[in-house]
């Protein structure tokens, strides 16, 4: 293979990648646009998510990657496997906002951030003692059915993460603009108190936005486990701060600019680690944050920095 | 359950303790403290228990360095490991065999001054360093503190959420880098055999003991630098980055210089510390200085109680103390009563290795329940009695106003000229070429309705925001790109219009920081105490009593309480203070009669009256026409960003447009 060829299907890898943190992307910046918080737990609902993707698969008696299933029951198997995923993560999410959350609604300084990383720990742990700190393999019913075009092989699962992914997000975008809960909630994300003085139900408005972030990490989650065949109590570390960068990337808060800043992860995570070394990606990616943040704090698509004084 | 055998009063021995005086049981408590802690080893005499207290010593030394960050400054670092690391491999590399260059005569200085020595191998000389144990210390603090300003220098200037996952990242990397380099670290299987410090010729070993009293000296100093920082010029310009970053830059704090200053000390604490953990470790890995252990120091300190000196040492020995001595025993306990009820899980129950899930526990509970700690940093002060609200402890009134409050008095003449300004906010032009001169001594009113661009004037006069296009010229200088501290150096000062002081600081301390740029002390000079720093700090305190005390008895039988806790006029007042310490030439006031009855407005009117009356030159907004009329020599009328009339107040007051702009447009034809 050509290095032309190495480069393109090191591109096709990224735009799976890419799909993946797009997704993760969005709950950052879903909950960011509305609460102006970090939210660090995001990173191991992403995590705890892969397990409930593993046993919804495992409930329907698929183990590791030997069965394999086609035409209706695969479509099955899977719409079950992310519907089970996406609401639990959701459910997660919503649990995480109403028990640790909300009763902070109000505080200033770092009280919600330092509780949103000590409930990220927590899962974290309950994760790894329950699980223990081994990787686990994963159930993936999809066979590996392969399209040679060119220099560059393209894989059923690709495919299958692509479209799932641009699915969800024009969900996502659906919901938001053309809905009356999703009017609420860009109303909510430019002035919380003009907004709830205009009747909209704020805190119904930041459940929301934690369920639909937090269902998107769950099919990010399940995304992982079928492209990786694998997960572990340690994978929501690195995903979610590649994630983080990119919503930073693309403008945190704009939810276009997390999609963007998603791929452009996925591209220079696999690029980067091609052109330069793997072991080096997390630095690669890392500066490029710094960088970011340095000379275009708002990202690609930032909104102007309200002018409240 | 309150027993009942016990006859003498309730309380009683509160009541003896009360009667030792507060300096001297701080003093007494300390003393018992150091006692123990020397003592310690004397009386156990186990070895572990010695090695998991000079451990836990470690941890202490962290969190203290740490809360420098967090808990002065309120920048949530989540990365402190990094800075561990960086300290422990400088010192791992500059006393082990990890790096043997060639001999050259260029070493011979360093061999010289004994930092490296001579050693033969069957390839021909290397160099072997063995840089003093005692000399790294300070080394590994310095390396770590410019790291800090490193990676702070970029990162600072954000609003403060960035900076967290900023810190992460680099938390990170650090140890990544550490992998990835094994020329240096010798990679992922770690440094060894560094050496152990020695001291007059005595080789400190793998004993616990020594370890252990040079863990205590390095607390001990590093309580008092945390204490004796807290309380000067410097700890208050953290706490009010801390408190509101806006108002602390409105007063003159270099926000930048200043969130780097407790970057590099809370990174120098941990370089400090790397050094004397590795010293006694006497190896280091990457996996020492992963993620957990930032969130441990994070732990620690929010534990015993964010910005609480005290509070974060006893928190990390706590906890430390907890891991490695109770855990094990709970464990056994747990295991027991299991048996004893017939449980299966409980006999199985291993709280040694779910300390983890621990920490997150008290993470999240001391976030939703007690947020400010076991100790927390501030005291309350009891609120004051209806009898001491009403005593009149002095009658107050600015004519008390020392000399030295207002500085080198303009005489005549413009001190403040703004010339075609307009401010922008996307589509939206909040001033469109505003003219506006003050002359010196006066008082200017600008009036106007709601949304004309009144708060927008004064917060590009102190530089809060960018001026788009024109200049503003103050006692002849361009002040218009200018930053807001450096604007206040020049002797603008303002209040704000919704109310900005720092809600958890005292009173006093809110109209110390306003003293912030006339003061001197910088970190060195808070450190040692000096004579000339210990005059200073006095001075400023009397000097913001007499401020407070030109408010009677509003504010100075209040001077120990929290801003939070004051009314709603007094909160006014303090703000106006604050604003009168920075020593102003032009001072800026936002609505100062906002909120108040007739009375007060009225006293508040006289008040700034005297004011003018000592040579303050003042630029008011104010929607009380009364209050304008008494107090203005000359009113700005604004509306929609524009000037739309000036003059004399009785003359602004009958112009058709100013009626018209006031009481809407279609009512005027009426």
């Amino acid at each position: 293979m050509s290095d032309y060829g190495v480069l393109l299907q090191q591109v096709v890898n990224g735009l799976s990648l890419g799909a993946m943190y797009a997704l993760l992307a969005l709950g950052f910046t879903l909950v960011y646009g509305i609460l102006e918080l970090i939210n660090f737990a995001h990173f191991n609902v992403f995590m705890v998510s892969s397990f409930f993707g593993m046993w919804a698969l495992e409930f329907l008696g698929i183990t590791g990657q030997s069965r394999v299933l086609a035409g209706p029951a695969l479509a099955g198997a899977l719409v079950f496997a992310f519907a089970v995923t996406m609401i639990g993560a959701g459910i997660l999410g919503v649990a995480i906002e109403r028990l640790s959350l909300r009763p902070l609604r109000g505080v200033r300084g770092t009280a919600a951030m330092i509780t949103t990383i000590g409930v990220s720990y927590i899962l974290f742990n309950i994760i790894l003692l329950t699980v223990g700190a081994g990787s686990e393999n994963y159930p993936n019913p999809l066979p590996v059915v392969r399209w040679q075009l060119g220099e560059v092989t393209l894989e059923l699962k690709e495919l299958l993460i692509w479209g799932v992914a641009v699915a969800l997000m024009l969900a996502l975008h659906f919901f938001v603009n053309r809905t009356r809960l999703g009017k609420a909630m860009r109303a909510t994300a430019q002035d919380a108190e003009a907004a709830r003085m205009m009747g909209v139900d704020v805190d119904r408005v930041i459940v929301t936005a934690f369920f639909l972030g937090s269902a998107l990490a769950g099919a990010a989650a399940l995304i992982f486990g079928l492209y990786y065949n694998y997960t572990s109590f340690i994978v929501g570390y690195t995903a979610g701060l590649r994630a983080f960068t990119a919503a930073v990337l693309g403008g945190i808060g704009s939810i276009p600019g997390a999609m963007v800043g998603g791929i452009l992860i996925g591209l220079i995570e696999t690029l980067g680690g091609q052109l330069i070394a793997v072991r080096w990606t997390d630095v690669i990616i890392f500066s490029i944050l710094v960088l970011v943040l340095v000379f275009v704090p708002t990202g690609l698509f930032g909104r102007v920095t309200s002018t409240k004084s | 359950m309150r027993s009942n055998i016990v006859t003498l009063p309730r309380g009683w021995t509160a009541d003896v303790f009360a009667r030792v005086p507060a300096r001297a049981r701080a003093h007494l408590g300390i003393v018992c403290v150091t006692a123990a802690a020397l003592l310690f080893p004397l009386v156990n005499g186990n070895d572990a228990d010695i090695d998991s207290a000079a451990n836990a010593l470690a941890f202490a030394a962290l969190a203290l360095g740490l809360n420098i960050v967090v808990g002065f400054a309120g920048l949530l670092d989540l990365g402190y490991a990094a800075f561990f690391a960086i300290g422990a491999y400088a010192y791992g590399v500059a006393s082990s065999w990890q790096l043997q260059p060639q001999w050259s005569n260029v070493w011979e200085p360093f061999q010289w001054l004994d930092l490296v020595s001579r050693f033969h191998t069957a390839g021909g000389d290397v160099v072997h360093f063995q840089v003093s144990f005692w000399l790294m210390l300070p080394v590994a603090a310095a390396i770590a503190a410019f790291f800090g300003v490193l990676f702070g220098a970029p990162t600072l200037r954000l609003k403060g959420d960035y900076l967290a996952i900023v810190t992460l990242g680099f938390g990170e990397i650090v140890p990544i880098v550490a992998r990835n380099t094994p020329s240096v670290t010798n990679g992922a299987m770690g440094l060894n055999g560094v050496a152990a410090p020695r001291l007059f010729g005595y080789d400190f070993g793998v004993d616990a003991t020594p370890y252990y009293y040079v863990g205590l000296a390095l607390v001990a100093f590093l309580i008092l630098t945390s204490q004796r920082l807290k309380d000067s010029r410097i700890g208050r310009a953290w706490m009010a980055i801390r408190e509101d970053e806006i108002a602390a830059a409105a007063m003159g704090v270099d926000r930048v210089r200043f969130k780097l200053l407790a970057f590099a000390i809370g990174a120098a604490f941990a370089g400090a510390t790397g050094t004397f953990y590795v010293a006694k470790l006497q190896t280091a890995t990457p996996e020492m200085f992963m993620f957990p252990v930032s969130v441990m120091v994070l732990v620690m300190i929010v534990f015993g109680g964010i910005g609480s000196v005290w509070g974060v040492v006893v928190g990390a020995l706590v906890l430390q103390i907890l891991q490695s001595w109770f855990l094990e025993d709970l464990s056994q306990w747990l295991h027991a009563l299991g048996r004893l009820v017939n449980i299966e899980w409980l006999q199985h129950v291993e709280l040694a290795s779910s300390i983890e899930l621990i920490f997150g526990f008290i993470l999240v509970l001391m976030m939703l329940y007690r947020r400010e700690g076991l100790i927390p940093a501030t005291r309350r002060v009891a609120p004051l009695s209806l009898d001491e609200q009403t005593t009149q402890i002095g009658r107050g009134g600015f004519d008390l106003l020392p000399a030295t409050a207002i500085s080198n008095r303009v005489a005549t003449g413009p001190l403040l000229e703004v010339s075609d300004l307009t401010v922008r906010f996307g589509g939206l032009v909040a001033l469109r070429s505003v003219e506006l001169s003050v002359p010196a001594q006066t008082v200017v009113a600008v009036i106007g309705p709601n949304g004309s661009g009144k708060s927008t004037l004064f917060n590009v006069v102190t530089g809060v925001v960018p001026a788009g296009r024109g200049s503003i010229r103050f006692a002849g200088g361009e002040i218009g790109r200018l930053r807001p501290h450096a604007i206040l150096e020049r002797g603008i000062a303002r209040t704000f219009q919704n109310i900005r002081l720092f809600p958890n600081l005292t009173v006093l301390e809110n109209v110390m920081i306003g003293m912030h740029a006339r003061l001197d002390t910088g970190p060195v000079g808070a450190l040692l105490r000096l004579p000339a720093n210990r005059r200073e700090e006095a001075a400023a305190r009397e000097h913001a009593r007499e401020i407070l005390a030109l408010f009677g008895n509003r504010l100075l039988p209040r001077a120990d309480h929290l801003a939070a806790s004051l009314s709603y006029a007094n909160r006014r007042r303090t703000e106006i203070a604050r604003a009168l310490a920075t020593q102003p030439k032009l001072l800026l006031l936002d609505e100062p009669t906002a909120g108040m009855n007739p009375a007060e407005t009225l006293e508040l009117a006289d008040q700034i009256q005297s004011l003018n009356r000592h040579g303050l030159t003042i630029l008011l907004i104010e929607h009380k026409l009364d209050v304008v009329a008494m107090l203005a020599d000359r009113v700005i009328v604004l509306d929609h960003g524009e000037k739309i009339a000036e003059g004399p107040p009785e003359a602004v007051r009958r112009d058709e447009e100013v009626i018209r702009a006031y009481l809407g447009r279609s009512t005027a034809f009426a």
